[in-house]
């Protein structure tokens, strides 16, 4: 039965695969069928079934984030049962900041004093991870690749510094951001796109299976 | 704890379990039923061999000239419930043996799994209630890449303690070998610090304040914001969540406030849900910035906040495809009232993004599908060089703006756009030869819901020259340099017996109260019928009155649209004081003239897409901007600082590895690994 069932699953994601893809390339567009009579209602009825099913896509995913919600609370709950006081925290956090966004009709400003205060200064602190591990680049990675990598960063970051002693550095930098930097992200767009591709081919060939959990 | 829950004895017991346990349900009953002696039961397994023949799973079959072990994981793991465990290949049951108890790997087990024994790394898991970062142990390899990067970063070494132990971050924060990095850490943070202390600490120059010629699409950007009117919808999307808050919210307050003071709702939509309880935030920020001027932005009537798009890229397709269903519903699930049928009735789309994909999702999903709507990108400096890549391949996104410094241009240049310096009269004044552009002139008003034009409402000032700068109020009588009634005579014993003149706005219709005495000067705000206004001044013929606004500014209004009296000034702030009781979205909707009704669920505005005003200088005169040119200047002292203990530490460590401290054979996380 479980291999039945795999069966159908795969066979039901590359049929929605398929339609989704037909109905994106054909619908809408009444220019492939010659313009005639009838082309334009054509087009429309080819759309329908890709929109309906990327619709129902949006609703799964917004029901998911519900179902992850919960499970979160249920670990937590769990955790918290077994003595884990930072899920108790997590719990109290919970209850505490829906009583305040009810009891306040929709107050949001723990959300400017709680979690943006941390979260920006989580990211100030990768500065200073960054620059310290920047300083001991060498110590623990003396070859080509370290130098290289200590050179760039400083010219870059020099190149940053609005001091007008400082600009044929930052000639160099603006070069090293036009020229590599956007060879690398060029080549990372194109990465991302040869990845999307072979990620649903193979999902539409049955390879992938994450749809099966 | 001796109760506690252990997985790995559950997934022990769980797989050991007896086989008939693990078949399917249909399975089972098949297996129950009567047959007669000597016949074999009918098992599930040949209907699924039929199945499979049937073409169900035909990308999944082993081709017939390969190898056993050349099966894909996907088919083995399939077949796993029909397969008894001792059919699966030897390798495989050592891997399973070895997930299972990893610490016990037999000796038959390292020579199967030779040269497969570093690829398949089974992660350790040791459960421990209570703790987070301990929660997981790390395989061998796992814990060389972490003992590298904590070299590097400058953490504790795991791996050092004892088996079990937690991590206690005191001991590295106080152990000595953490002491330099701890100085450095204080000696940065102080750093950064001193240019909030004292000016004297400036260092390096502030960015410019003109748009770089060498960046067309910065200029472009701007230029597409300040030509939008009072009749148009900006879409703004707000994808960044609070840890870019600090870097981007500069950006989303400048973009905010420049639809604002042009008279345009926005519309704020987000596939991050934080981000749109933050865009509240934000607005609710304007909001207490202009509050000294009578300005509230009401929700619902200046503002729209969607609701989420949920789906990331697909919630943006969604976003195009159905854009009148979804501008129909507020993020708090309410009705927002708006009849916006498709997406080319906005004029501008907004997007402030930390992501590069965020940017790359809007240019393809929405963008793409409007006609007359481009793309105004707004980044953190970390997304911008992939975005700008985007940017100059892709024709839908006019320019993009990033970054703190591209934040302090914007707002120079909207200063300087909106009139930083206060309005001088002499803007107002006859040109050189005595005569004015007649066209100019031209009574232009509109009516309450901003048409125009509409029939003769001010008068054309004459060629009489304007007085000069009028002093402001005091105790003195009001200015009296034209033919207005002065004051003198009057009882000014002390401040609240002053005597003032005032206009009473008298027009049934709405008033515009402009910069200068001409029609063509811009207009500051609006007045109802009824509303007084302290007179501060008058142009020559008396045509126009200059007042004092509640918030500081002063106008001018046309002298045959209000009447003329006076009072005390105790009486005119009682007055002003009773106005100003109002609720603020009573203040909004009497000042812009809009239709309210109180239903039994609140207030409920009419019109709601409507235009409203224009140019509403306060949103960016009122501006706070007295931490711009300090965090800017911390940005550069803490990038020479950077720069400095890269550079010394770098060549500490050179100078190390010439000595010979540094160990030639330690390759850990080169390249070549």
């Amino acid at each position: 039965m479980r291999r039945v069932g795999g069966g159908m699953s795969a066979f039901v994601a590359f049929a929605v695969g398929v339609a989704t893809i037909l109905s994106l390339l054909l619908g809408d567009n009444p220019a492939l069928f010659g313009g005639q009579a009838g082309s334009e209602e054509l087009a429309r009825r080819l759309a329908l079934p890709g929109d309906v099913l990327l619709r129902l896509v949006v609703i799964v995913v917004a029901l998911s984030i519900v179902i992850g919600v919960a499970n979160l609370l249920f670990v937590h709950v769990g955790r918290a049962a077994r003595g884990a006081f930072t899920s108790a925290v997590v719990l109290a956090s919970f209850a505490f900041t829906i009583y305040w966004y009810v009891s306040r009709r929709g107050d949001t400003s723990l959300l400017e004093a709680v979690q943006v205060p941390i979260e920006s200064a989580l990211a100030a602190l990768l500065f200073l991870s960054l620059t310290l591990g920047g300083a001991r680049i060498l110590q623990k990675r003396a070859d080509i690749w370290g130098l290289l990598f200590v050179v760039v960063a400083v010219i870059v970051l020099l190149g940053s510094i609005p001091l007008a002693e400082l600009a044929p550095v930052k000639a160099l930098s603006d070069w090293l951001l036009a020229i590599p930097v956007s060879a690398g992200a060029r080549a990372i767009l194109l990465g991302i796109a040869l990845g999307a591709v072979v990620a649903g081919v193979r999902a539409l060939l049955g390879q992938d299976r994450a749809f099966r959990g | 704890m001796s109760e506690e829950f252990n997985w790995l004895e559950y997934v022990e017991h769980e797989e050991s379990a007896p086989e008939p346990e693990r078949r399917g349900r249909l399975s089972r009953l098949l297996s129950r039923r009567p047959c007669l002696p000597g016949r074999p039961r009918l098992r599930l397994p040949r209907l699924r061999r039929r199945f499979r023949l049937a073409g169900l799973a035909f990308w999944r079959r082993r081709p017939k000239d390969s190898a056993p072990e050349q099966e894909s994981a996907t088919s083995l793991l399939d077949q796993r419930a029909e397969r008894p465990l001792e059919d699966l290949d030897e390798r495989l049951q050592f891997l399973r043996e070895r997930s299972i108890s990893p610490s016990q790997p037999s000796a038959d087990a390292q020579q199967a799994l030779y040269e497969v024994d570093d690829v398949l790394v089974t992660p350790e898991i040791a459960q421990k209630p209570g703790g987070v970062i301990s929660a997981g142990a790390l395989s061998k390899a796992q814990r060389q890449q972490v003992e590298l990067l904590q070299d590097i970063v400058g953490g504790a070494t795991q791996a050092e303690e004892p088996a079990g132990r937690r991590f206690l971050p005191s001991q590295a924060l106080f152990s000595l070998s953490a002491a330099p990095r701890m100085i450095a850490a204080a000696a940065l943070l102080a750093l950064v610090s001193l240019p909030f202390a004292s000016s004297d600490f400036a260092v390096g120059a502030l960015p410019p304040s003109e748009f770089p010629e060498e960046r067309p699409g910065f200029a472009a950007v701007y230029e597409a914001l300040d030509g939008l009117t009072g009749s148009d919808f900006a879409l703004v999307a707000l994808e960044y969540g609070p840890a870019a808050a600090g870097e981007l919210d500069s950006l989303a307050d400048l973009v905010l406030r420049h639809v604002f003071a042009r008279g345009v709702k926005p519309l704020i939509v987000s596939s991050n849900p934080i981000a749109i309880a933050h865009a509240r935030n934000i607005i609710r920020a304007i909001n207490r910035s202009v509050a000294g001027s009578g300005i509230s932005l009401l929700p619902g009537y200046d503002y729209h906040i969607l609701r989420f798009l949920p789906g990331g890229a697909l919630g943006i397709r969604e976003l195009n495809e159905n854009f009148a269903d979804v501008v129909k519903v507020s993020a708090k699930g309410i009705s927002t009232g708006l009849q916006l049928d498709s997406l080319d009735r906005v004029k501008s789309i907004v997007l402030i993004s930390d992501s590069a994909e965020t940017v790359r999702n809007w240019a393809e999903q929405v963008v793409a599908a409007s006609d007359n709507a481009p793309l105004l990108a707004f980044t953190s400096y970390s997304a911008a060089p992939i975005a700008q890549v985007y940017a100059d391949a892709s024709a839908e996104i006019l320019g993009l703006v990033f970054g703190y410094r591209d934040a302090y241009t914007y707002g120079e240049e909207l200063q300087a756009s909106f009139g930083g310096v206060p309005p001088a009269p002499a803007n107002n004044q006859s040109s050189a030869d005595g005569t004015r552009d007649s066209q100019a002139n031209q009574p232009q008003e509109a009516d309450a819901m901003g048409e125009r034009p509409q029939a003769t409402a001010e008068p054309a000032p004459t060629e009489t020259p304007l007085p000069s700068a009028t002093p402001p109020p005091t105790a003195t009588p009001a200015p009296t340099s034209t033919a207005l009634p002065t004051a003198t005579d009057l009882p000014t014993a002390t401040a609240t017996l002053e005597t003032i003149v005032i206009v009473e706005v008298r027009s049934p219709q709405q008033v515009r109260i402009r910069r200068g005495p001409t029609t063509a000067d811009d207009i500051l705000r609006l007045a109802q019928t009824g509303d007084t206004f302290e007179v501060i001044g008058a142009n020559g013929d008396g045509s126009w009155y200059q007042i004092a606004l509640a918030n500081g500014l002063e106008g001018w209004i046309a002298a045959f649209l209000v009447d003329e009296g006076r009072t005390t000034r105790a009486a005119f702030e009682a007055g002003r004081a009773s106005a100003s009781a109002r609720s603020p979205t009573e203040r909004v909707v009497l000042e812009r003239g809009f239709l309210l009704s109180l239903g039994k669920n609140g207030p409920r505005f009419y019109q709601a897409d409507a235009p409203i005003l224009s140019d509403i200088h306060e949103f960016v005169l009122m501006r706070d901007r007295s931490q711009e040119a300090p965090r800017l200047e911390a940005m550069t002292l803490g990038t020479l600082a950077a720069v400095l203990l890269i550079v010394v530490g770098n060549v500490l460590s050179a100078f190390g590895a010439l000595r010979g401290r540094a160990d030639p054979n330690d390759r850990r996380g080169s390249f070549d690994d």
